[in-house]
């Protein structure tokens, strides 16, 4: 599964569970469907699937306004990771 | 100055000053003078009246800052509502305060949900509404002519904070012109602020810290920074906002504070021009408050103190990063405050005592909307320092004075716990859990800092999940338990009420 599918699913069943439908361009915090707490859960779930450690400087809006970019986010540290 | 409705209009104001920025949009006082007074013109077309409610349903921004002021110069009651709260939680509040005009800026289904479950007549700000109302948006406003305040005396009604009763319906506490602006005042010399102090808006608009943003910079010739709902959740964000802004001035609950310490990326950020950090509503752990001052060096900090029925009423200075990990003191009175502590019957306790706090000040709220019982289980008529008699409110915070003079915060009375800051009736969430088809009975516990857990008797088997979702449609989002337990039954006391402290103990590990 590509990155962004694999964290669509996670957000979409474990963090944002309401009736609002989430697509890749959603804005989750807008809306509140990813509170705080939420951030911190995506963040230790990201490190975690993807064997990634997660600066704090990174975690910043840009970065998790939206399913794309997280998976652009994520891709570019991977990148960084393998070169 | 008599009224909150005056506090853009005082020989004070530079009209060239920045008034307010969201980041995207700035105003200086003269602008910010200009849209709420047409605003308010906008008001009185819609029928509002003095003495009449206005729902304002905007996210932090200059909008937000423009309503609040054109509604006191209207002579209406603003009622912020959180923007993040379900629909069906505002519409109780639309009912109970029963206003039919709203400022929103939401649209789609949010906001047609809204109309449909309550009587608003009138939408303003944005550009569509349902049918069912009339929509009058932003660029309409626009072009109305703005109106001077309407003449008001200062125990008119200016704004109501709704909070969780124990009964499960919100409770609205009703502040007048006069408490507001005693508050703007004190606030502003307490904390010396000046023009040219930038002091971010991190409270949103229902939360009743933010009253300390919306009332005192206007006060002083300050200038406001809204900080938008997202940003607050990204500590990294959150501090870079700071840096970029230059704010001189902070008021939040210890929660964001702790999140901008342990992940706020402080090593990369600038923060020399903050000079006065304030935190209240919840206890910040001394341990952790001494490594934050230790990082801002440059800053003072003080622990505030206050329900909003009394606003802010105590402060406790910290210069230097507490030594001793006692809990911080919530302080002394200050200006025009007197506070007692007084045993079950109203007496006052020998020092060193416990017992509960009382408040007589300037800042008080006239009473709770509509609840004339909750009123008067609240307030006590007794004598003041100046020899007559005054209201005081029973604050159901039990306190102890220090031999120093200072008084320190050791619990509640009550079954009311803070979340992030946000007061919760427990019994509210429990009413909220007994609504529900599956539940029997219920009792909520608090699991650790900020975190609450159901234990439910329950009907059938009962999908958890399912339940905290519907929950979570139902009531704001920080009162939501985090987890649910089934339990065969719940302890009771001998007057058949829950025992929540056996009840804890039914849980299979607390944190």
């Amino acid at each position: 599964m590509s990155t962004d599918t694999t964290i669509l699913t996670y957000i979409t069943t474990e963090i944002a569970t309401g009736d609002e439908p989430v697509d890749r361009e959603t804005d989750l915090l807008l809306t509140g469907l990813v509170d705080s707490i939420g951030v911190m859960r995506i963040v230790e779930w990201l490190e975690t699937t993807h064997e990634i450690e997660i600066h704090p400087a990174d975690v910043i809006l840009e970065n998790f306004q939206t399913v794309a970019a997280m998976a652009a986010f994520v891709e570019q540290r991977l990148d960084t990771a393998s070169d | 100055m008599q009224l909150l409705s005056q506090l853009l209009y005082h020989d004070r104001i530079d009209f060239g000053a920045p008034a307010v920025t969201d980041g995207r949009r700035s105003l200086d006082y003269g602008e910010l003078i200009d849209r709420s007074g047409r605003l308010a013109a906008a008001f009185v077309d819609a029928g509002i009246r003095p003495g009449d409610c206005v729902a304002i349903h905007v996210r932090k921004s200059v909008d937000s800052m423009v309503a609040v002021h054109a509604s006191l110069q209207a002579g209406a009651i603003y009622v912020p509502l959180d923007p993040m709260a379900p629909v069906s939680y505002l519409a109780t509040l639309v009912h109970d305060c029963a206003t039919r005009v709203l400022v929103s800026d939401a649209s789609g289904a949010v906001l047609a949900d809204l109309v449909e479950q309550t009587d608003l007549d009138v939408v303003i700000g944005p550009d569509q509404a349902p049918a069912t109302s009339r929509c009058i948006p932003w660029a309409a406003v626009g072009e109305l002519d703005a109106r001077e305040p309407v003449a008001l005396v200062d125990d008119d009604p200016a704004y109501i904070i709704y909070t969780s009763g124990s009964t499960g319906t919100p409770k609205g506490i009703l502040h007048t012109h006069a408490s507001g602006l005693a508050y703007a005042k004190l606030a502003a010399s307490t904390y010396g602020l000046r023009p040219g102090d930038r002091l971010a808006n991190i409270a949103p608009l229902h939360f009743d810290q933010s009253t300390f943003e919306l009332f005192a910079a206007p006060f002083a010739g300050s200038s406001v920074v809204m900080v938008p709902e997202p940003v607050l959740r990204f500590p990294a964000s959150l501090t870079e906002l700071v840096e970029r802004e230059q704010i001189t001035v902070w008021y939040s609950v210890p929660y964001l504070l702790i999140q901008v310490l342990q992940r706020g990326a402080l090593d990369q950020r600038d923060l020399r021009r903050l000079r006065w950090v304030l935190f209240g509503g919840e206890v910040f752990p001394p341990g952790l408050l001494a490594e934050l001052m230790s990082m801002w060096p440059h800053a003072r900090f003080s622990n505030v103190y206050g329900p909003a029925e009394v606003n802010q009423c105590m402060y406790f200075h910290l210069d230097e990063p507490p030594i001793d990990l006692g809990a911080v003191p919530i302080g002394r009175a200050w200006a025009d405050t007197e506070v007692a502590i007084v045993d079950d019957d109203g007496q006052v306790v020998e020092a060193g005592t416990s017992g509960q706090l009382l408040v007589h000040t300037s800042t008080m709220m006239d009473r709770y909307w509509n609840r004339p019982g909750l009123t008067d289980g609240s307030i006590r008529v007794r004598s003041t320092s100046t020899g007559g008699t005054g209201r005081w409110y029973a604050t159901g915070d039990q306190v102890v004075e220090r031999p120093d003079g200072n008084l320190v915060f050791l619990g509640r009375a009550d079954n009311q716990v803070k979340i992030r800051g946000h007061r919760v009736e427990l019994e509210a969430v429990e009413a909220a859990l007994l609504d529900l088809d599956g539940v029997a009975d219920a009792a909520v516990v608090g699991a650790g800092p900020d975190e609450l857990i159901a234990l439910i008797v329950p009907r059938g088997p009962v999908d958890h999940r399912e339940l905290l979702v519907t929950l979570g449609a139902r009531l704001p989002k920080y009162s939501v338990p985090t987890g649910i337990a089934e339990v065969a039954s719940l302890p009771r006391t001998a007057t058949d009420k829950i025992d929540r402290r056996a009840a804890r103990e039914l849980l299979p590990e607390t944190p």
